[in-house]
């Protein structure tokens, strides 16, 4: 699956941005296995972006495309199925529901589009050190945990593009050498494509291409 | 792994409100009972006071004439051409024809075998609507013997009154035919005289026969007046108590044997009562289904954080209308199961206990209100879940 922007602009920015970025106004060609590194300041749309990519918003000019075609014209059904196959996603804000267990918010998205076994779950909260807190509701976990759990949730389905959206915020730097070898063994298994938006170029994540916003 | 409602379930918050939705399920079992209840009902009224006289041609035949009451007894109360008419016309007579009788004066006289004379009536009718018609009813002019059809009820008031108030001998219906009575008629011209002979019996029109051909040679011939105006008219329809006939002869104000259709004002009745009974039915229904409804948007409104986030993380949503109406197929399907069932229990008790077996009714529910219980699950469950699907979609 490719994904294209064409010419896209957030409508709610202002021109200068727009005319300084290297993403916004440009034609731009993601292709699958390829790792992208989008480097911006706080307030200048890297959360847009990515919002963009995934089809949540649609306040932008310009045409975001998968596999050529306008993702403006799908509809929720046809959402749903980029989101179970190709697409994977860690928000910045996180979104889990605060009041299931770290497993069932776990499981809840795995046995969507199973890529992994129930017991993978278990090796993965382990190779990140939360494995004490599956059986918790989320809310009782610190948000970097839940920055962890959000990450292993991505992490569970068939993806062709994993879009990650400042996802070591509140990481420490032992936890985040784990984080992005867990990804980086995930995304080699599929072939996929990384999508990474921060505040400034991400440790242990080796961009083939870094592109400032 | 095929996902279930089940595992969605513990992201909703359906365990609140518990009161409301047992009252909406308790409302839509009754108003299903009481709708299926009354429409076996009103099934099993028109089994019960269906017509019992035998129809040798699946017809009732009425007499109709017009109300003769006090205010209007100096009136002519004939029937125009225009009402026979619209008699014809309407979609309960299958067809409609006037009496003719005789304009003069006729007397028949037992002769030396029957020491007895009386003035009489007679009638003629189009001989479609006799119910026995043999060959030898038939008169030209010229003809001294006139054939009669009588009907049946007078030989036995005959045999039973008449004849032995008059020390007269009793006939059976065999015997009659072979009498032959004197029949004078009187007109301007003098008296003429024929003989009559009874050719058959009738079930079906309480009078004197004649055939039409005679009648209207005699009105014509005794009297210059040609045949006199339609006083009585003969219905021919397939339900005496069709409610629709009844009222129909009501609002015109025409008389009729009230013994013929003593049923059709309590078949009324009745299927008003059952009809009004099924209308409340129905309301119930509407208002159970809308107070589960309510229900379900609350269900909703307060899973809309889980069901928004289920939906951005890749869930279908089409799936997940699907998966949550689902989960109530099964209480529609028992409510409606149990309606039936208590529907099939009353209408048994009814037949067996309260109409002793009566042959008119089926110990069994009619199949249509099994369809109509088929039918309501069906609807609820495809209002459900449109109900559902269009909740889902505005998240």
């Amino acid at each position: 699956m490719q994904i294209e922007l064409q010419r896209v602009a957030p409508t709610y920015i202002e021109p200068e941005k727009i005319s300084n970025s290297h993403i916004w106004n440009e034609v731009l060609v993601f292709q699958p296995g390829e790792k992208i590194q989008v480097v911006a300041p706080s307030g200048s749309g890297k959360t847009s972006f990515i919002h963009f990519l995934y089809g949540m918003r649609k306040d932008y000019s310009g045409t975001v495309s998968y596999n050529n075609q306008d993702i403006k014209t799908f509809n929720a059904e046809t959402f749903a199925v980029y989101r179970q196959q190709h697409i994977s996603i860690v928000f910045q804000d996180l979104r889990l529901f605060a009041e299931q267990t770290v497993l069932q918010n776990l499981e809840i998205k795995r046995q969507l589009n199973p890529f992994h076994s129930e017991s993978k779950i278990e090796a993965m909260a382990r190779q990140l050190g939360i494995e004490s807190k599956l059986n918790k509701p989320c809310k009782t976990c610190s948000y970097g945990e839940q920055q962890r759990i959000a990450i292993i949730r991505a992490l569970q389905q068939p993806f062709e593009y994993l879009l990650l959206d400042e996802p070591l915020s509140h990481l420490d730097q032992v936890n985040r050498e784990k984080v992005m070898d867990l990804i980086a063994e995930e995304v080699s298994l599929r072939q996929a494509a990384v999508i990474l938006a921060d505040l400034k170029p991400t440790d242990y994540f080796k961009a083939d291409k870094t592109i400032n916003l | 792994m095929s996902l279930t409602f089940k595992h969605i379930a513990p992201f909703l918050t359906t365990g609140k409100n518990k009161a409301s939705r047992w009252l909406s399920y308790f409302g839509l079992g009754i108003g299903v009972l009481l709708l299926l209840s009354s429409i076996q009902m009103y099934i099993n009224i028109n089994g019960l006071l269906k017509n019992k006289n035998p129809k040798k041609d699946g017809y009732d035949y009425i007499p109709v004439t017009k109300n003769i009451s006090n205010e209007n007894m100096a009136q002519s109360h004939a029937f125009t051409e225009a009402e026979l008419l619209e008699l014809q016309k309407q979609p309960f007579i299958d067809d409609a024809a006037a009496f003719l009788s005789n304009k003069f004066v006729m007397k028949a006289n037992g002769g030396a075998t029957l020491p007895f004379s009386s003035d009489i009536f007679v009638e003629s009718i189009d001989e479609k609507f006799l119910d026995t018609l043999p060959p030898s009813f038939t008169w030209k002019e010229g003809d001294q013997v006139i054939p009669i059809i009588i009907a049946a009820d007078y030989l036995e008031l005959y045999n039973t009154v008449f004849a032995p108030s008059r020390d007269l001998p009793q006939f059976s219906e065999k015997s009659l035919t072979s009498l032959l009575i004197g029949i004078d008629c009187e007109g301007f011209n003098g008296t003429e005289r024929f003989r009559g002979n009874v050719v058959a019996m009738s079930d079906r029109i309480n009078t004197v026969i004649v055939p039409k051909s005679f009648l209207t040679w005699a009105n014509n011939h005794y009297t210059h007046a040609g045949n006199p105006e339609m006083n009585k008219i003969l219905l021919k329809t397939r339900d005496a108590n069709n409610p629709a006939l009844l009222s129909f002869l009501q609002e015109k104000d025409y008389h009729i044997n009230k013994d013929k259709t003593k049923f059709g004002r309590v078949k009324q009745v009745l299927q008003a009562i059952v009809s009004g009974l099924a209308g409340f039915g129905v309301l119930v229904i509407l208002l159970a289904m809308l107070l589960f409804s309510f229900y379900l948007q609350l269900m909703i409104a307060r899973s809309k954080e889980n069901l928004q986030l289920l939906l951005t993380i890749g869930y279908s949503p089409q799936w997940l209308s699907k998966t949550v109406s689902k989960k109530w197929i099964p209480v529609y399907v028992i409510i409606i199961l149990c309606a039936t069932l208590a529907t099939a229990i009353l209408h048994w008790s009814f037949q067996h206990l309260v109409m002793n077996n009566r042959d008119e009714l089926s110990p069994f529910i009619h199949w249509i209100v099994i369809a109509v219980a088929l039918l309501l699950l069906i609807l609820s469950i495809v209002v459900n879940y449109r109900l559902v699907r269009k909740l889902l979609y505005k998240l």
